[in-house]
């Protein structure tokens, strides 16, 4: 438990749930990331937005490495934060994040924050299996 | 007057809306530390408990995020729209379908693989790790041709249900 972080994860956590609050109660969007992310180019009819809201979310964590220096990774006085397994590897994992939650209509924002929030049968079937899906993978590759 | 959904949506309170949120979920993920691929995957890793490894923290990032939905959405329950535009935007699909749980597989194994779920990605910019790019690109392409499997999946699907009923 060395590295275990409470309260800036509860800090982090309750930015993440204003974020979704301010996001649902100006625009009436569901604040998910692979949603967001994943119709930046027609026929998606509202692109803008998107970009704003990524372009945000690149300027934010830029600015709050340098505000809020030495929390982990980021920033000039963190540690370089770093990607796990060969080139080929993160291809391949990337790709899988991609599909998975465009076929599967979410991430771990948009089922597991608001759809949880909204008791969404669906989220909560999503959220389960991907869960159970990731710890297993990570038991088996045993990468960590 | 009636506008369209491309006016609302870029409207300035629209638009200032949006930085805002983005700008909040941002430093949250800097803060809480999830745009740390290693420690997502220490968190995922529930083989480390019984040795005392594991890392509870994001569990805290997730019960807070929807605590303060949780309150949110009771409070909006009663509204007719947003501010800024006229309707909730809610996703159509309501049932359990093949979909859903192809997707949440795909999905858990990727993230199980690399720690990194859409969020950390595209935030990640800000310190750009070797080999981000290649995740993003990737992330993207695989964004791109879930349209097509979705759309495949879901003619299937139809099909599948006329047989039936």
């Amino acid at each position: 438990m060395e590295n275990f972080s409470p309260l800036t994860a509860l800090i982090g956590g309750a930015m993440i749930g204003l974020a979704s609050a301010l996001l649902w109660i100006g625009n009436g969007r569901i604040a998910g990331i692979s949603g967001i992310f994943g119709q930046l180019l027609p026929p998606a009819r509202t692109i803008v937005w998107r970009l704003v809201f990524l372009g945000s979310m690149i300027g934010a964590g830029f600015l709050a490495a340098i505000l809020i220096p030495g929390l982990g990774v980021g920033g000039p006085e963190g540690e370089q934060a770093q990607l796990i397994g060969s080139p080929l590897w993160i291809a391949t994992a990337g790709l899988l994040v991609g599909l998975g939650t465009k076929i599967g209509n979410g991430c771990t924002s948009g089922h597991g924050v608001c759809g949880l929030a909204r008791f969404s049968y669906r989220s909560f079937i999503s959220v389960i299996i991907f869960f159970a899906t990731a710890i297993i993978m990570v038991s088996t590759t045993g990468i960590v | 007057m009636q506008t369209t959904i491309e006016q609302r949506a870029t409207s300035v309170p629209y638009l200032l809306t949006a930085g805002l949120s983005g700008t909040l979920f941002g430093a949250g993920l800097y803060i809480s530390q999830m745009v740390d691929p290693l420690k997502v995957l220490r968190f995922l890793d529930f083989g480390a408990i019984p040795v005392g490894g594991w890392d509870p923290s994001l569990a805290f990032v997730i019960v807070a995020a929807i605590g303060i939905m949780l309150l949110i959405n009771l409070w909006t329950k009663s509204w007719a729209a947003p501010l800024f535009d006229t309707e909730f935007h809610l996703p159509k699909f309501k049932q359990l379908d093949a979909p859903l749980i192809l997707g949440a597989v795909l999905f858990g194994i990727g993230w199980g693989m690399s720690g990194i779920c859409p969020g950390p990605a595209i935030t990640l910019v800000a310190f750009m790790p070797e080999n981000l790019m290649i995740f993003l690109g990737m992330m993207f392409v695989g964004s791109y041709a879930g349209t097509y499997v979705q759309h495949w999946l879901s003619t299937k699907e139809l099909a599948h249900g006329h047989e039936g009923s």
